[in-house]
């Protein structure tokens, strides 16, 4: 310290403000920029694994492109394999075109309705609701699907047992969370003068919600749906559990169908030979990045153009931008022409009377607001029928003793414990870099074109498929790296699978601080960083707190990216990062598929516990913002 | 002490050719004016004239914008603080700022006005009391604060925000001071306190304000430089301005013919 004060004396005769090397300062900064641009290291390794993979696979003898892209057989093991990708992909299509079908609807009626005709109190109430849809693992989705959905498809249609509809019902639900609130964003966000415009030409409600509304924010639905589609196709456990792994070229629903996650699942879990049939698991997942990353993409755009108005500040993408608005146009047209052929299809009176008027408004508002009764139902149902059949199985003893082939002695205690290890692993991985990230991006960053690639590819990354992460860690981690099936490669998956979380989080949490704290702290002659260390991480802890709870609660439910690594049985816990694990999600998935009815008990009691543990992680987030806002005193 | 008294009223930061661009918008039009040490000048003007930007040239401030570009040259100490050679961070300890909306961190009293010389590693609890108690003194808020430094700021009222503010930029001991339309969110009696403030001020401070307001301006610089689209159209002597204006444009504006 007082070394310091010599040299700027010594440099103060000649001149007071002459620029230093700011040691400290330029490696915090130099340290941030790092852990931000850990983006870019994972993305090129996710690129590298897919391609190794998909290289080692196209010059297997056994393996020829033209077929891979046309052949209509997809028989991965026995003497005569093939590997023709179009039983995937019409099984991919068949399940998330079908929950699409079914979700889209109900999400933007759901979204209509919250966003136009919901009083405040129905919004505090439904809102916190769609976030528990979306906050449930999708493992928990896919035992109901199997083990509850199933059997009425079977009973009442006489489908296989494994079978494409049970999996499309209960994914129609998984995807109405994405689709409901961003078409929720889009709407609300229409500027009110359009609204009061058309009610003052004596439009009812419900005209001006959708002959007004609904067109104007028509980018942002589309850009829903577009995600919810993303979603849906990158989706592993339902359609693993529920739809089955045989690749049937069919689009009836009641067959048993394999889609392009559930192959790689299927590899995943062992029950492929090693050999070429495991390396396909990579083409498919380069296959189905390539799908996802263009759907995100084109969503993206969509929203961006959402964002910046109708006038685009770079003439480059101007030329890029109006074919995507063309897209949209077209698509627009397509939707209302089908639309209104639905609608001729229903009697409609010539004559447009006030009263009938009414009378279309009161129906088209119980029908939107029906998409929103059948939400809530669907989670009431899955809950109820999820604890009245796990809860028999909980005691203590299920709690403290290890999982075993007999029903009546298993129990969870190493599982307990694996996921325990496991969560905290990420979190001491992931908080760090992720704030960091976050830090660098909303603190220091420049706009320059690095700044924005780096933002884009964290986009990206967040939608990159749960499953794509588990071929990357298999890959790198597991044998590049040579950590082995390890504790530390399973948090190193997940964390990476949360990062992107982690610093949209803490970017809204840095956001809302307010502008002219920095600026006092500049103006007495603060470095960015001590403003940062000192007048905006300490305001904006409980919010990064919050967003880094919430994205654990996120990393202890997947079950997709650990697939590949995680442990089926263990007689000890582990006793260092090492050492093999055994987690909650992975073990319900075992329990689920287990011959012996008995597991899906168990099974069942482990999802409440799961369940448990995110409503705890939940309540502690919910109450940390709670008390921010409270002492919150600016 | 004669030294300073001879340096008094004569040119103390010369601004030249100053251009800013935003983007592609060009905020200040190739200003020149000169700043009299220890005195008051004000920056008049109708809104988005500039001279809130011009402002946030003495201190670089405008670095903190995205897109904003400075040429020119602000000669203080014989130093050009444009240049890029100069570090903004030690430049602020000399020219402080006061902000539109009284902007106090969410701390106590006490730490607000420690929180300047802390970063500059005065660790001692003596000195800081010293210096915190003269910052308030200074800023004629010590008789209304003094006796509960440890509430929090957040609790005070607008104007007893402001003037913490202004101790907050007293205790870093700068030379000029820089305020941005400081009593726009206050009201007439806070006012009145901040402008019996900087009347004391300019005795030890050369301080710049910028102003919605011509009667403040009025009351309270000794020059003052009427801005309009960017460009400085009259400099000169308040008294001069206000009665005896040599443009028509300022004449204009001072009687209201637009705004």
């Amino acid at each position: 310290m007082i070394k310091k004060k010599k040299i700027s004396k010594s440099a103060n005769e000649r001149n007071p403000f002459f620029l230093k090397f700011n040691f400290k300062e330029k490696s915090i900064v130099l340290l941030l920029f790092s852990s931000a641009s850990i983006a870019i290291v994972v993305s090129i390794a996710i690129i590298y694994t897919l391609l190794e993979g998909s290289y080692s696979f196209f010059t297997d003898p056994a393996v020829n492109f033209f077929d891979f892209i046309f052949g209509t057989r997809w028989i991965p093991s026995g003497n005569n394999p093939s590997f023709g990708i179009l039983p995937l992909l019409s099984g991919t299509i068949l399940i998330a075109g079908g929950a699409l079908l079914i979700g889209a609807p109900i999400g933007i009626g759901s979204a209509l309705y919250l966003s136009q005709f919901a009083s405040k109190r129905i919004r505090s109430i439904v809102k916190p609701i769609i976030e528990v849809l979306a906050g449930i693992p999708s493992i928990v989705y896919g035992f109901f699907a199997l083990i509850i959905i199933s059997p009425i498809f079977r009973d009442l249609f006489g489908a296989s047992y494994f079978n494409a509809a049970s999996a499309i019902v209960v994914m129609s639900i998984m995807v109405l969370p994405i689709i409901v609130s961003i078409s929720d964003d889009s709407m609300k966000a229409v500027p009110n003068h359009l609204k009061e415009s058309s009610l003052a030409l004596g439009a009812t409600k419900w005209e001006t919600s959708t002959k007004v509304v609904m067109p104007a924010a028509s980018s942002g639905i589309i850009a829903s749906i577009l995600l919810g589609l993303a979603r849906a196709l990158g989706e592993t456990m339902v359609v693993t559990l529920a739809a089955g792994s045989v690749a049937n070229l069919t689009f009836n629903p009641l067959n048993e169908v394999q889609t392009m996650t559930a192959y790689i699942a299927q590899v995943a879990t062992g029950d492929i030979p090693p050999g070429v049939a495991v390396s396909a698991a990579f083409a498919v997942g380069l296959v189905l990045f390539l799908i996802t990353y263009a759907i995100n993409t084109i969503a993206s755009k969509v929203v961006i153009r959402i964002k910046s108005g109708s006038k685009s500040k770079i003439k480059k993408r101007k030329r890029d931008k109006k074919i995507i608005y063309n897209f949209i146009l077209i698509f627009n047209k397509v939707l209302t022409s089908l639309f209104k052929k639905f609608l001729s299809t229903i009697k409609i009176r010539k004559k447009l009377t006030l009263e009938i008027r009414y009378r279309k408004q009161r129906r088209g508002k119980i029908i939107v607001s029906l998409c929103l009764i059948f939400a809530i139902i669907f989670l009431i149902y899955l809950l109820t029928n999820i604890i009245t059949k796990g809860i028999d199985g909980l005691s203590i003893q299920f709690l403290t003793s290890f999982p075993s082939y007999k029903p009546d002695l298993a129990g969870i205690f190493p599982v307990l414990i694996g996921s325990i290890y496991l969560m905290l692993l990420t979190m001491l991985f992931a908080a760090p870099l992720g704030v960091g990230a976050a830090i660098y991006l909303n603190e220091f960053a420049r706009d320059s074109r690095y700044t924005r690639f780096l933002r884009r590819i964290i986009q990206n990354l967040a939608g990159v498929p749960s499953i794509v992460f588990g071929l990357m860690g298999l890959t790198i981690f597991v044998r590049v790296l040579n950590f082995g099936p390890s504790l530390l490669s399973g948090s190193l998956i997940l964390t990476i699978m949360v990062l992107p979380i982690v610093v949209v989080a803490t970017e809204e949490a840095l956001k809302s601080i307010p502008k002219s704290f920095r600026d006092g702290a500049l103006g007495i002659g603060s470095t960015r960083w001590q403003t940062v260390r000192h007048h905006v991480l300490p305001n904006a802890t409980p919010g990064i707190m919050t967003g880094i709870i919430l994205s654990l609660s996120r990393a202890i439910g997947e079950t997709a990216p650990i697939l590949f690594i995680g442990a089926v049985f263990a007689k000890t816990i582990p006793s260092s990062i090492f050492d093999g694990f055994l987690a909650l999600p992975l073990t319900i998935f075992y329990w689920t598929r287990h011959p012996k009815l008995e597991f899906q008990t168990l099974a069942a009691s482990t999802i409440i516990i799961v369940l448990l543990i995110l409503f705890i992680m939940n309540i502690t987030a919910i109450i940390i913002r709670q008390r921010a806002q409270s002492r919150r005193n600016w | 002490m004669s030294d300073e008294l001879k340096k008094q009223n004569n040119e103390f930061i010369k601004m030249k050719n100053v251009n800013v661009y935003y983007s592609n918008n060009q905020a200040i039009k190739n200003v020149s004016m000169d700043i009299k040490e220890k005195s008051v000048t004000a920056f008049i003007g109708p809104s988005g004239c500039g001279k809130s930007t011009l402002l946030r040239c003495f201190n670089r401030m405008n670095d903190e914008i995205v897109g904003c570009r400075t040429e020119g040259s602000i000669i203080w100490n014989n130093v050009d603080i444009l240049n890029k050679n100069i570090d903004p961070v030690p430049l602020r300890r000399k020219v402080g700022m006061v902000f539109q909306k009284p902007n106090p961190f969410p701390k106590s009293v006490y730490d607000n006005i420690a929180y300047g010389p802390r970063i500059q590693g005065i660790r001692e609890e003596d000195k800081l009391d010293i210096i915190v108690e003269k910052s308030l003194k200074d800023s004629a808020l010590w008789k209304e604060v003094g006796d509960r430094l440890d509430s929090s700021a957040m609790d005070l009222s607008g104007g007893q925000q402001q003037r913490l503010c202004i101790a907050r930029t007293l205790a870093i001991e700068p030379e000029v001071i820089l305020m941005d339309e400081p009593c726009s969110a206050l009201d007439p009696i806070a006012t009145g306190k901040i402008e019996d403030l900087i009347d004391q001020l300019k005795k030890k401070y050369t301080v710049i304000i910028v102003t919605h307001n011509m009667q403040q301006a009025a009351r309270v610089s000794k020059y003052t430089g009427f801005f309009y689209l960017g460009e400085l159209v009259e400099y000169g002597k308040t008294k001069q301005i206000f009665e005896n204006p040599q443009e028509e444009l300022t004449e204009n504006y001072m009687t209201g013919r637009f705004g």
